[in-house]
């Protein structure tokens, strides 16, 4: 069939559907809910123990699904979305084909196989090792195997994305400088290669260790490199989320940024810098002397700053402008009231933008400073600030895309669009609550990752003092609000594009 | 767009606003965090 004859054109937005692609980003799409799902679950059950008042599972299952959580949320829900984001970037926005559909079906059965089977590894209690599995803790070989191949198929999928982006050069279907967006996703697809590159460095000397075949393995030494994909996954989310977020802004209001070079300078400042701040997550490491630490958390690490203010002014900008020229002129704040906070699009967007912007970057930052980081390092501020960047900040606007994801490219309509309008405030409140909760507990000394703070079998008696209990119970009913609101949108998402009234 | 740019249209007061919201927001916090800092680890 002729490549001409795989295309539709969209009824809403008059863009060109590549069909191949547009079944490849609904299948990743689909599936990245799905450990949506799994990662949601495990959130809720761990939420609960760590509010003392209910403290629902036993240190076996906690630490079990705390390992759980983190895989499926942060590596397998992110990245299957952000790889139907980086289909939809290449594809639709230029109005070109994927270059080999073949290869990325493939890279999707690599992917998930991989997370298959580091999910059963962890579920039969094989790899009982937490997110980071540092050594000694030693999971079952193919818990690592498991997660090399999931990251063989992202890398994969990643050049991939560069190849589409190639062939669309050569078909003639932008000049000049990408899209904006596209541009964006494909810095974080850049960030993704070198990531995933750090994944192997980890995770192929761990995989021999486990079988045997190497003797050591040097514990400083993964730490260093595993935070190359441990962080740098994160990073990923970061630069995908905020290219979404331009995407939101021209969806929802028709957003018109001051200054797309600008913009692109701020994409351009994550790609050698972002990468280094991963080096505050050895701030306490005795392995390395205070200059790297120093270097690397700092005066990089604040260059990427830089350009995380560069669109912290060019989002809200790009919509304020696009808003006055719809007539929303009056003082200074009216084009923010008159803005579509009924759209789960928009609210999706702000809330996002306002979460990450005012807690999750200002505690990143702060946390990040060597002398400061003393204050949280292992504490439950940790948490704290990641879940309002990767939850309400990435999880939240990926939600906000997908809504539309869910009517341009899976062709239906919502259902229950009433329940859709309040689903990100509901996720938000939770959230917020949650993280507040866990950055007050964390700044009390409640450790992080941590069964039992109040110690209740030691030998000798533990406390962090009183007020941790109202802060962990913060926690806790944070966490319900937000397992209601995530679950609103994963019945919204399945039931949508099962149930869906079709699009023509 | 470029007549917008050129003509100096393209103006977003109320964004600036609110980024100065925002520094004064993360200023107090950065500050908050170096108080606590040193109270906890006084020296002399």
């Amino acid at each position: 069939m002729a490549a001409e004859a795989k295309l539709r054109t969209c009824s809403v937005t008059g863009l060109q559907v590549h069909l191949p692609a547009q079944k490849l980003i609904m299948t990743n799409a689909v599936t990245a809910v799905v450990f949506l799902l799994i990662g949601t679950v495990m959130a809720i059950l761990i939420a609960l123990t760590r509010w003392p008042a209910v403290h629902l599972l036993n240190q076996e299952f906690f630490y079990r699904f705390v390992t759980a959580h983190g895989l499926n949320m942060l590596i397998f829900w992110i990245i299957f979305f952000e790889i139907a984001g980086l289909y939809f970037g290449a594809t639709i926005l230029l109005n070109a084909r994927l270059a080999k559909p073949r290869v990325a079906w493939a890279c999707f059965v690599l992917m998930l196989l991989g997370a298959a089977l580091a999910d059963i590894m962890v579920f039969t209690g094989n790899a009982d090792v937490m997110f980071t599995s540092y050594p000694p803790l030693q999971a079952h070989p193919l818990y690592y195997l498991g997660i090399l191949i999931f990251a063989v198929g992202a890398l994969l999928a990643c050049l991939l994305f560069f190849a589409t982006l190639v062939l669309a050069k050569q078909e003639g279907k932008y000049d000049g400088a990408l899209p904006l967006v596209t541009f964006g996703l494909a810095c974080a697809a850049i960030i993704a290669v070198w990531s995933l590159a750090h994944g192997a460095l980890t995770y192929v000397p761990a995989l021999l260790w486990s079988v045997g075949l190497m003797k050591n393995i040097d514990p400083a030494m993964y730490r260093l490199t595993y935070w190359g994909i441990g962080h740098g996954a994160q990073q990923i989310n970061l630069v995908a989320m905020i290219a979404i977020w331009y995407l939101l802004g021209t969806l929802t209001v028709g957003s018109k940024v001051p200054s797309q070079k600008l913009s692109r300078i701020a994409f351009f400042l994550y790609l050698p810098f972002i990468n280094l701040g991963a080096i505050h997550h050895l701030l306490v490491d005795p392995g390395l002397h205070s200059p790297f630490r120093i270097f690397n958390t700092s005066y990089a690490m604040y260059l990427a700053v830089v350009g995380s203010m560069i669109h912290a002014f060019s989002i809200p900008a790009g919509v304020e402008i696009a808003q006055r020229a719809k007539g929303f002129t009056t003082g200074l704040f009216q084009w923010l009231r008159k803005a579509p906070w009924g759209t789960p699009g928009f609210s999706s967007l702000a809330l996002s933008f306002v979460i990450f912007g005012f807690i999750g970057g200002t505690t990143g930052v702060i946390q990040g400073s060597e002398q400061l980081n003393m204050l949280a390092h292992n504490t439950l501020r940790i948490p704290g600030h990641f879940h309002t960047t990767v939850v309400a900040g990435t999880t939240l606007a990926f939600m906000g895309i997908a809504y539309y994801i869910i009517q341009l490219v899976g062709q239906r309509k919502l259902i229950w669009e009433k329940l859709a309008k309040f689903q990100p405030y509901i996720f938000s409140i939770g959230v917020v609550i949650m993280a507040v909760g866990m950055l007050s507990a964390g700044s009390m000394g409640v450790p992080r990752r941590h069964w039992d703070v109040t110690f209740a079998d030691a030998n000798l008696p533990v406390s962090l003092g009183e007020r941790i209990y109202g802060a962990l119970g913060m926690v806790g009913i944070g966490g319900i609000i937000a397992f209601v609101g995530a679950l609103i949108f994963i019945l919204l998402a399945v039931g949508s594009l099962l149930k869906g009234e079709k699009i023509a | 767009m470029d007549e917008e740019k050129k003509s100096g249209k393209m103006k977003a007061p109320g964004t600036l606003v609110l980024v100065f919201i925002f520094l004064a927001w993360f200023a107090a916090l950065y500050f908050l965090n170096w108080s606590v800092l040193s109270r906890l680890w006084s020296i002399g």
